[in-house]
């Protein structure tokens, strides 16, 4: 699993800033009528024309005249009254019982520990807090006017724009303490629920506790599964939190003059004739996930094994995804979607590997990846190249053999017909289905140098940046060697692994989504409580919060080709319990129903855009599976914040200084 | 221009001297300086949610108060007093008529920089100090750190809670609180000051004090209006007075000439033998005037009150014989 990459920044930022002008202006009509009318029952319907553009008038310079001085005063004024309030309170002894009970139901012994333990605090952390801020907005306001100490505040020279925008940044500045507090917890919650050792199983730490693999069926004597190719003997760690570990014993033979990466777990090596050295090294293969580092101390059959912590939990992986993906089919036609398998095809499109008659089979899945350069890669001299592929397979064959795949490399000039052209051979490897799986691509990489006619001008090792990507595009063509399977990619499953990034601020910028969540509901608890009582505010936000969190399903709903029609014609076909297949009697009235309906479905769907869309300030999934949470997304959710902290604040302003106080 | 004088006006920007108009009001050629506050056919009429008329709080009010003068709005419960205070501070709308506090809506949030407001009940927020509340408050009229400090230590020494001041609210009496209230209500030194029910809950030393301040505020230049059901409080500290009843305005005008019975005359005198009293009444027969009474004047309840405390301060420890005076 793969998280979904997001238009970037530039792509959002012109149809986010035209939807944002587009709501701001429905939204202002809609206020400027929904006032008008209450000020035609006031001042009758001369006077509200006064009334309103008085108001509106005024507004300009209210918000021109906001005063830091008076915002920080209410700020601190709100802050202090929520602090004294037990919610904050209340909601933190909650979130520790969570922790300290909630460890107990937490499978360590599931296949990935460190999804359930990052889903579990998140989670919790984000449904406390939205309705810890849900709480205190709801109360903040009408309490004050409740008590009347509002009546001191407004008789000042205060902006009624400063009451909102105070109370939004005091109860933010306290819920964000709040919520910084609860991630520390959560970060050194998870770290310490993750974090082990394990031990060999056997008298002794050393190679005396391994045993011969068996070199007839190559299967493990512990798990009875196979081994890795060059292992000659195996051993197994202590079972802690819920897993145990198999340890290898491998046989490395490598060039003298390329020796392992890692040495610290090499028990011994021996020079080979031609300039060769087989190396033993132990290695711990992964479970859940992670591993821990094996550290050799000592030398030969005597030498101590030390386990360390485990590795791999704690992941921030930063994607370097292709712009584009399209497809060739068998005979080599250019399309945009893979092959059609049937229910499975959708998201993923197929690439086909051909069949028994046609063995070579031009079908690919064509990765087009730009601004591809060297200074995004931490080791830019071997490549990760991380891959999640499914597989269809129309024949069952050996279930031990995975389905091949192969990978070719190629540059893309900027004049095709002047300038030759880069192309690996092509690199096969075995696909770990559904599995997330990283092919190591070394910086030089065999292949041709191909003229504009498809002459072959030269041959050789050629730099993956500097040769294959030079003009910084690359194409990446992936294709099945298996005659009769299928491999299943959408574009997000295939990515170069630039480096990680530090886990703990990964982290915390998981947090920045919740962080967002929370202020927008704040800024809706004001904004609803300038004219709403606190039941009917705490009804308001839980309604937009919940079209927030299913934004794209409320959406759905309104798509003009829904089954059984808009709201009217549905409830006629309820109540005269018609078939939704069933076309309704042509008529006047009928007619007359369905453009009703398209007018109340247009409605409903411009209404759908006042609620936030949660899902753009989720994080969750980033952290989830380990991939570093793209600074552009963050910049995006905080734009889509302010804009709503905007326009509750403006709702805000408009229902207090239109509301009468002391009524 | 004393310390505080020159703070304040620093802080509030858009007030001008005394007697200068600001250049908001010179664009209005209908705006007089000397009429602080003017409402005119100023309407409120109280409608629930189907918006059917309620109550008719306030019937066509016609008000001029004057630049310096103590305002009193007088009238018993429910007779409209607080609605007009809370009209002209903008905290309601009115149904019809308008209001204008230095020649601008009283709607408008600037006129605020020039205005001191303590409510019934000071509506204060109770966990904060006093110290911090003066400091809230002065933060609301933008006022320097420096400043705003000076001004807090002035006032809290002025209405006398030096030695509560770090006290929260909330252990605070009833005057104290009073007192603290109107602190806010002077911290930006306000040209008009409203004051609904100054004198609400205060004992007799309390309400003294209370009439003693508005009367230094008073003489300071500063406009008053306060609203009581107190006769004696408006009566003494009142220039001029508009008696409301049921949103109604009954009675307005200066409260000496609305006080002075001018077809009676009272004469005090003191160490007058008997035989002379006699004397005046033959001579006020002798004229076809009519004697109603002649014997020695009381004093109030409350003056006498306060010559007990005083006399008690004075002389710690001194008791009453017990025995009537009578």
């Amino acid at each position: 699993m793969v998280v979904e990459r997001f238009p970037d920044f530039y792509q959002w930022i012109g149809p986010g800033a035209l939807q944002f002008l587009g709501i701001l202006i429905a939204a202002s009509l809609l206020g400027l009528f929904i006032g008008y009318v209450v000020s035609v029952f006031r001042h009758g319907p001369f006077e509200a024309f006064y009334v309103v553009a008085q108001v509106i008038g005024e507004a300009v310079p209210d918000f021109l005249g906001l005063s830091f001085r008076r915002l920080v005063a209410i700020a601190r004024l709100t802050a202090k009254e929520a602090l004294r309030r037990r919610v904050l309170l209340v909601t933190f002894a909650i979130f520790a019982a969570m922790l300290l009970f909630g460890g107990w139901f937490l499978n360590s012994a599931s296949e990935h520990p460190d999804r359930i333990y990052v889903n579990f605090v998140m989670w919790g952390t984000q449904m406390l807090v939205l309705l810890m801020g849900m709480l205190v907005s709801a109360f903040s306001l009408p309490e004050d006017i409740k008590n009347k100490t509002i009546y001191t505040v407004v008789t000042k020279p205060v902006r009624a724009s400063e009451i909102v925008l105070g109370r939004i940044m005091g109860l933010g500045a306290v819920c964000t303490a709040l919520l910084a507090l609860m991630a520390l917890i959560s970060f050194f919650f998870v770290w310490r629920g993750l974090s082990h050792e394990h031990q060999i199983v056997g008298d002794t730490q050393t190679l005396a506790s391994f045993v011969d693999v068996d070199q007839g069926t190559r299967k493990s004597r512990f798990t009875a599964r196979r081994v890795s190719e060059n292992a000659v003997m195996e051993a197994q760690t202590t079972r802690e939190s819920g897993h145990s570990h198999r340890l290898e014993l491998v046989e490395d033979i490598r060039d003298a003059d390329s020796p392992p990466l890692v040495a610290s777990n090499v028990v011994d090596s021996v020079e080979l004739p031609g300039g060769r050295v087989k190396y033993r090294r132990i290695v711990c293969l992964p479970v859940g996930g992670h591993t821990h580092p094996v550290k050799v101390v000592g030398e030969g059959d005597d030498a101590r094994i030390e386990l360390g912590s485990s590795v791999g939990y704690f992941r921030a992986r930063v994607p370097v995804y292709a712009d584009s993906l399209r497809f060739r089919d068998r005979e080599g036609n250019l399309k945009d979607r893979g092959t059609n398998v049937g229910n499975e095809w959708g998201y993923r499109g197929y690439v086909d590997g051909g069949s028994g008659a046609i063995r070579s089979s031009l079908a690919r899945g064509l990765f087009r990846f730009s601004g591809f350069r060297e200074s995004l890669f931490r080791r830019p001299d071997v490549v990760p190249l991380d891959l999640s592929l499914s597989v269809f397979r129309t024949y069952k064959a050996n279930v031990e053999k995975r389905v091949m795949a192969g990978l070719e490399f190629e540059s893309i000039p900027d004049n095709p017909e002047v300038d030759n052209r880069f192309v690996s051979d092509m690199i096969t490897f075995e696909t770990n289905e559904y599995t997330l799986q990283t092919l190591p691509i070394p910086r030089k990489v065999v292949g041709k140098l191909l003229a504009p006619d498809g002459a072959i001008v030269g041959q050789g090792e050629y730099d993956l940046f500097d040769d294959y990507a030079k003009n910084g595009n690359l194409m990446l063509n992936l294709s099945c060697r298996d005659s009769g399977q299928y491999l299943g990619v959408a574009r997000a499953d295939i990515y170069f692994r630039a480096g990680d990034t530090l886990y703990w601020l990964n982290f915390f910028k998981g947090y920045v989504g919740i962080w967002c969540q929370l202020m927008i509901i704040i800024a809706m608890g004001v904004a609803f409580s300038t004219f709403l009582n606190t039941p009917v505010t705490m009804l308001g936000i839980v309604v937009m919060a919940i079209l927030g969190f299913y934004s794209q399903f409320v959406r759905d709903l309104t798509l003009p080709d829904s089954d059984g029609g808009g709201p009217i014609e549905s409830f006629i076909r309820v109540i005269t319990q018609q078939n939704m297949q069933v076309s309704l009697q042509t008529g006047v009235l009928t007619t007359l129903m369905e453009q009703a309906d398209k007018l109340l479905v247009w409605l409903l769907a411009g209404l759908t855009y006042l609620a936030p869309d949660f899902s753009q300030l989720d994080f969750s999934s980033f952290l989830t599976y380990g991939y570093s949470v793209d600074p552009q997304r963050l910049i995006v959710a905080l734009l889509i914040t302010v804009a709503f902290i905007s326009g509750l604040t403006i709702l805000g302003y408009f229902a207090l200084k239109t509301r009468e106080i002391a009524k | 221009m004393s310390t505080e004088n020159a703070s304040a006006s620093s802080v509030v920007e858009d007030s001008a001297a005394p007697g200068q108009a600001t250049r908001l009001e010179q664009t209005n050629p209908d705006y007089d300086p000397n009429v602080v506050v003017e409402t005119q056919n100023l309407t409120k009429i109280y409608r629930d949610f189907w918006g059917r008329q309620k109550v008719r709080a306030l019937n066509a009010l016609d008000l001029e108060v004057r630049k310096g003068e103590i305002f009193g709005l007088l009238g018993p419960n429910g007779s409209g007093k607080s609605t007009t205070i809370k009209l002209l501070l903008g905290l309601l709308f009115p149904t019809s008529g308008r209001a204008l506090v230095f020649g601008k809506n009283a709607t408008e949030v600037t006129k605020n920089e020039r205005i001191g407001y303590l409510p019934e009940e000071s509506y204060l927020y109770k966990f904060l100090t006093a110290e911090e509340t003066l400091d809230f408050y002065g933060r609301l009229f933008d006022m320097p750190a420096a400043v705003r400090k000076e001004r807090v230590e002035s006032l809290i020494e002025q209405v006398g809670l030096t030695w509560a001041k770090r006290r929260q609210l909330k252990e605070y009496s009833k005057g104290m609180t009073r007192r603290i209230g109107l602190a806010q209500a002077l911290i930006n030194d306000p040209e008009l000051i409203l004051l609904d029910e100054p004198t609400s809950g205060l004992d007799p030393l309390g309400t003294r004090e209370m009439k003693d301040m508005i009367l230094k505020l008073r003489d300071q230049g500063k406009t008053i209006i306060m609203c009581s059901h107190l006769l004696a409080d408006v009566q003494d500290v009142c220039d001029r007075i508009a008696v409301l009843y049921q949103g109604d305005l009954k009675e307005l005008g200066r409260v000496d000439s609305l006080l002075q019975v001018s077809d009676e005359t009272q004469i005090r005198a003191k160490n007058l033998p008997d035989a002379a009293a006699e004397e005046i009444r033959a001579v006020i027969a002798k004229h076809g005037g009519e004697v109603l009474s002649v014997d020695n004047p009381r004093t109030t309840l409350e003056e006498l009150f306060l010559d007990i405390v005083r006399e008690s301060q004075a002389r710690p420890g001194h008791r009453s014989s017990g025995v009537d005076s009578n």
